[in-house]
C-alpha cells in the first residue's frame, strides 16, 4: 500500500488491527490511515469489516491486537469518551438516538449534560440546529425522535456529530436513506468539512457516490484491506473487481423483459388484469394527521410497480395500508375487485422499511425468526402443536437458498450481519410465493451481492405472477425493477416515466411539484 | 509505524457488581450470624432444606418441595406475562384471587366427593386469577393502563378483599379471621407415609406434581406451539408482532391470562395442600418472590422450576436456621436479594461483552 504521495503525516494511522469474533476473523490485520483534509471512503461488501474497522477508531470495539496513532502520536482509544476527546465522532447507519426525547434533548446529551437542567447545553442545541439550518435541513427541535421519518432521523444523527467540532467524522453508510437531492446536499457538507481541514471517512456501498465524492479509498475485503488509492487514479470497474474478487456480473434486471404494460400507463384507468386496485386512499400516520391525500394506482400479476420518493412523504403509512396494518380513512384498497384483508384469500409478503425495528425479534434465534410465518400452514403444524422437525427443516433449507451466512440458526438474530438480516426477511416473506409483495426500501444498506440477490428475489415473485409493489428510496433500484413508476411526495402520487425523466424534472417531482401530467 | 498496544480490556464494572453482591450478601450473613459461626448457620440452612443423615433427608426434601410449589407457579406465571412482554407484578394479588374462589368453592360445594370438589377449587382458583390478571391486561389494550401499575393496584384490592370477606361472609362461627377448613376428602393426597419420615408427617403433596407438570405444560406452551411463538415474537419485539400481522391485543389479553391462571391455580393448590383455610396472611409474598424466581430462572420454564426449587430449599432450610440458631429466616430476602443483584449483574456484562457483535 502507497502513502499519499505530497500529503502531510497522516491523521489516522491504524496498524495491524485485528479482531476476532467467535470463529470469525472480522479485521485481519488492518492497516488504515487518512489524512487532515481528506474524503476517505472504505469500499467492501458487507462483513467486510469497514463497521468493525471503524467502530475500533470510535472506541466502540476493542480490538484484540494493533495499534492507532493520531497526527503521529500513539494513542489508546478503550471508549466512545476517549474518542470524542481525541476529536473522533461517528454517524452511524443505525441511529443512537433517545426516540423519546426531542431533536434538542438529543442534541444536548450528545454534548454529555443532563438535558433537563442544563441551560447553556440547550443554548449549544439550538446553536446545533441553527448550524443545520446553515446546511439547509431545517430541524424542528421540539419534535420527539421517535416520530420522525428514518431520514429525518439521519440529520439530527449528522449534526449531532457535527456540533462536537471533531476532527475527523466517520459516516457509516450516511446515503442509504436519503433521496439524490439530498445525497447532493449532503455531499456539499462534506466537502465543506474537508475543505475545513477535518478527515472525512465515509464508508459507502455505491461505487458512483464514492468516485463523487471521495479523495481516496480504501478496499476491504474479508477484513483487510485490498488497495488504497486516490479517486483520479481509479474506476468503477477497477473497485468493483477489487471489492469483490472479481468483476461482477451485469445486473439482472438490465436483461429483464418489460412488462407489456405501456409506461406510461402508470396512474390510469382500471384494467381486468389489475389484481391490486387502491382508489382514493387516504391513510393517518401516528399522529392521526394525514399522512396519504388520496393515492390512485393498480398492479397487474406479473408486474412490479415502483413507488420513489424521500423517506417520510407516506411511504411507511402506505406499505402498512397495503397489507392491511393500517386502516384507511378514507378510499379504497382492492384485491381481485374485494376489500384487501390480510389472510383471507391472499397471501402477502411484506419486507417492512426498518428490519431491525419492525422486521425481527433480534433476541430470538435465526430459526425462528426464520419461520414465524410459516407457522400458519398445517404442513407444519402437528395438532395443536408445531412440527419443528419440518420448521427445521423448512428454516435449514431456507437458510441455504437464500444464502444466510450464520455459524448455527441457533444463535440469536442479532448475532447476524445487516445483510444477512435482510436475507432472513426476505427468506420469510417470499419464499412461500405470496400473492401481493410489499418492499420497502429492500436492500437499504445491503453490499452488491446482497442488492443483487433481493432484486433477483424480486423478479422472480414478478415472474411468477405476484403482483409486487416497491417503494424505495433509491430511483436506479426502481429504473432497475419496474417498468412502471410513481413518485410519492407530500402524500400524493406524480407519475413517474421509468428512464425518461431528467435531473431537474426528477427534482422538482421529489420536491411535490408535478410535471408535464399534473397531479394525479 | 509508531504506536502504542491498544490498551486491555478496562474496568469491567457489571463483574465488580457481582462480586460486590455476593460480598454483601456473605457480610450479611456473617452479621446475621455473629452469636454463630457463619459456618454453623450454613449448615444449619443445607440440613433444612435437604437433610443430613442423622434426621433422614425426606422430610427435610418434602419440605423444600413443598415451599418450592407456589413459588414454581407464580414464577411461571411471572414468566408466561413477562415472556409477552407484560411486566405483570400481580402474582401476589392473583393467587389471593386463586384461594379465595377455590375456598368460596369447596364452601358452596361442601358435598360433593371429594376429588371432584378438588378438582372444581383449581378450576375455580385458575379461572379467578386468570379474570384477574386479564382485567390488567384488557385495562392495557383498550385503555392504555399501564400494566405495571394496574397489577399492583389489583394486589391490594385482592389482599383487602380476602380480609374483608375471612371477616365477614367466609368467617368460620368464632373469634378468628378465618375461614372454615377445606373438607378433607378435598385436601390433596399426602405422598409420603409417616413411617418414611421417621413418624413425623411430611406434607409433601400431590398438589406439588400438578406444579412440576404445569412447567412442563408451560415449556410446550411457549416453545412448540404457534401461540408460544408469537407471544415471545411479541415480547421481544412487539413492532415485529405487529407487521407480522399477529392479534398483538388478544395475545397480550391471552398471555396475561394464562399468567393469572398459574398464580390462582397456586392459591388453590396451597389452600388444598397446605393451608387447609384461607386467612389475612395466607401468603408470605409468594407472588413478589416469583419475580426474582422467574428472573434467576431467565424467564424459562424449566429455569423457574430450578430457581424456584432452589428458593423452596431456602425457605425450607432458613426456617431450620430460625429454630436452631435464632438468626431472622428474614435472612432468605438477603439472600435472595443477593442472587438477584448477581444475575442482572452478569447479565448486563454479558451484553456489554456481545453489544459489539454486530459486524
Amino acid at each position: 500500500m502507497e502513502e499519499p504521495s505530497g500529503a502531510s503525516a497522516p491523521r489516522i494511522e491504524m496498524r495491524r488491527i485485528v479482531k476476532r469474533y467467535g470463529p470469525t476473523l472480522a479485521l485481519d490485520g488492518m492497516d488504515f490511515d487518512a489524512a487532515p483534509g481528506e474524503i476517505h471512503a472504505l469500499l467492501g461488501e458487507n462483513g467486510a469489516g469497514k463497521s468493525t474497522l471503524m467502530r475500533v477508531l470510535a472506541g466502540l470495539v476493542r480490538p484484540d491486537s494493533g495499534e492507532i496513532a493520531l497526527d503521529g502520536r500513539p494513542v489508546g482509544i478503550g471508549s466512545p469518551t476517549d474518542a470524542r476527546v481525541l476529536g473522533i465522532a461517528m454517524v452511524h447507519q443505525h441511529f443512537t438516538l433517545v426516540p423519546a426525547f426531542t431533536v434538542l434533548e438529543n442534541l444536548a446529551l450528545s454534548a454529555g449534560r443532563d438535558p433537563m437542567r442544563s441551560i447553556p447545553v440547550r443554548l449549544a442545541a439550538e446553536a446545533a440546529i441553527e448550524r443545520a439550518r446553515e446546511l439547509g435541513w431545517t430541524l424542528d427541535g421540539n419534535a420527539r425522535v421517535g416520530s420522525l421519518s428514518v431520514g429525518s432521523q439521519q440529520r439530527v444523527e449528522i449534526v449531532k456529530a457535527l456540533a462536537t467540532e471533531a476532527e475527523t467524522l466517520i459516516f457509516d453508510e450516511p446515503t442509504a436513506v436519503l433521496a439524490p437531492p439530498e445525497v447532493e446536499e449532503l455531499f456539499a457538507v462534506l466537502r465543506r468539512l474537508r475543505d475545513g481541514g477535518r478527515t472525512v471517512v465515509l464508508i459507502a456501498h455505491k461505487l458512483a457516490e464514492i468516485l463523487a465524492v471521495a479523495d481516496r479509498v480504501t478496499v476491504l475485503r474479508l477484513g483487510s484491506s485490498v488497495a488504497s488509492i486516490r479517486t483520479s487514479d481509479t474506476t468503477a470497474e477497477q473497485l468493483a473487481s477489487w471489492m469483490v474478487g472479481a468483476a461482477p456480473p451485469a445486473h439482472p434486471a438490465a436483461d429483464a423483459t418489460p412488462s407489456p404494460r405501456p409506461a406510461v400507463d402508470a396512474c390510469g384507468s382500471a384494467d381486468p388484469r389489475d389484481l391490486l386496485v387502491v382508489r382514493g386512499l387516504c391513510v393517518a400516520g401516528d399522529r392521526d394527521e394525514l399522512r396519504l391525500q388520496g393515492v390512485d394506482f393498480q398492479v397487474s400479476g406479473g408486474d412490479i410497480f415502483g413507488i420513489g420518493g424521500v423517506d417520510g412523504n407516506g411511504q411507511s403509512e402506505l406499505a402498512e395500508a397495503l397489507v392491511g396494518l393500517r386502516p384507511a380513512a378514507a378510499g379504497t384498497v382492492l384485491w381481485r375487485g374485494e376489500p384487501l384483508l390480510r389472510g383471507r384469500g391472499i397471501s402477502i409478503g411484506y419486507i417492512p422499511q426498518d428490519r431491525r425495528r419492525s422486521g425481527l425479534a433480534l433476541d430470538m434465534t435465526i430459526e425462528e425468526n426464520l419461520i414465524l410465518s410459516a407457522i400458519e400452514d398445517p404442513v407444519n403444524r402437528r395438532g395443536p402443536f408445531l412440527n419443528r422437525r419440518a420448521l427445521r427443516e423448512l428454516a435449514a433449507g431456507l437458510a441455504s437458498r437464500f444464502d444466510v451466512r450464520a455459524g448455527s440458526l441457533d444463535l440469536a438474530g442479532s448475532s447476524l450481519s445487516g445483510g444477512n438480516q435482510q436475507k432472513v426477511v426476505v427468506a420469510r416473506e417470499l419464499h412461500a410465493q405470496p400473492d401481493l409483495v410489499v418492499a420497502v426500501n429492500p436492500t437499504r444498506g445491503l453490499d452488491i451481492a446482497a442488492t443483487r440477490f433481493v432484486h433477483e428475489q424480486l423478479l422472480a415473485a414478478r415472474d411468477r405472477g405476484a403482483a409486487v409493489v416497491l417503494i424505495s428510496t433509491d430511483l436506479d433500484e426502481i429504473s432497475a425493477l419496474c417498468a412502471r413508476a410513481a413518485i410519492l411526495s407530500f402524500g400524493r402520487l406524480q407519475p413517474f416515466q421509468v428512464g425518461h425523466v431528467s435531473a431537474a424534472d426528477l427534482g422538482l417531482l421529489l420536491g411535490g411539484i408535478a410535471t408535464r401530467r399534473g397531479a394525479i | 509505524m509508531s504506536g502504542a498496544p491498544i490498551r486491555p480490556n478496562g474496568p469491567q464494572y457489571s463483574r465488580l457488581l457481582v462480586y460486590a453482591a455476593l460480598a454483601i450478601g456473605v457480610t450479611t450473613v456473617g452479621i446475621l450470624c455473629r452469636r454463630t459461626w457463619p459456618g454453623a448457620a450454613l449448615h444449619a440452612i443445607l440440613v433444612g432444606a435437604v437433610g443430613d443423615s442423622r434426621s433422614g433427608h425426606l422430610y427435610a426434601i418434602s419440605e423444600s418441595l413443598v415451599s418450592a410449589c407456589p413459588l414454581l407457579l407464580t414464577g411461571l406465571g411471572v414468566v408466561v406475562a413477562w415472556r409477552a412482554g407484560m411486566f405483570s407484578i400481580g402474582a401476589e394479588g392473583q393467587l389471593l384471587m386463586g384461594a379465595l374462589a377455590a375456598i368460596a368453592t369447596a364452601g358452596l360445594a361442601r358435598n360433593m366427593p371429594g376429588p371432584v370438589l378438588t378438582l372444581l377449587m383449581i378450576l375455580a382458583g385458575s379461572a379467578a386469577g386468570a379474570g384477574w390478571s386479564a382485567l390488567a391486561g384488557w385495562l392495557r389494550v383498550r385503555r392504555g393502563v399501564p400494566e405495571v401499575i394496574s397489577t399492583i393496584m389489583l394486589n391490594y384490592v385482592a389482599l383487602y378483599l380476602v380480609g374483608l370477606l375471612v371477616e365477614g361472609p367466609l368467617q368460620e362461627s368464632g373469634q378468628l379471621a378465618q375461614t372454615a377448613p377445606v373438607p378433607a376428602a378435598a385436601m390433596f393426597a399426602r405422598l409420603l407415609p409417616a413411617s418414611w419420615t421417621g413418624g413425623v408427617p411430611a406434607r409433601l403433596h400431590s398438589g406439588v406434581l400438578l406444579a412440576l407438570l404445569a412447567a412442563a405444560a408451560c415449556y410446550v406452551y411457549l416453545y412448540i406451539t404457534p401461540e408460544g411463538l408469537r407471544l415471545r415474537v411479541l415480547g421481544s419485539n412487539p413492532e415485529a408482532a405487529r407487521t407480522a400481522g399477529f392479534a398483538v391485543d388478544r395475545i397480550r389479553v391471552r398471555a396475561m391470562a394464562l399468567s393469572g391462571a398459574l398464580c390462582g391455580l397456586a392459591g388453590a393448590i396451597e389452600l388444598a395442600g397446605v393451608a387447609g383455610r384461607l386467612y389475612p396472611e395466607f401468603s408470605p409474598g409468594w407472588g413478589y418472590s416469583a419475580i426474582p424466581v422467574a428472573l434467576i430462572g431467565g424467564l424459562h420454564p424449566i429455569g423457574t422450576a430450578l430457581s424456584a426449587l432452589f428458593f423452596g430449599g431456602l425457605a425450607a432450610g432458613c426456617g431450620n436456621l430460625e429454630r436452631m440458631t435464632g438468626v431472622s429466616a428474614v435472612l432468605i430476602n438477603v439472600i435472595q436479594a443477593a442472587a438477584v443483584l448477581a444475575v442482572i449483574g452478569v447479565r448486563a456484562w454479558r451484553n456489554r461483552s456481545a453489544g459489539a457483535e454486530t459486524v
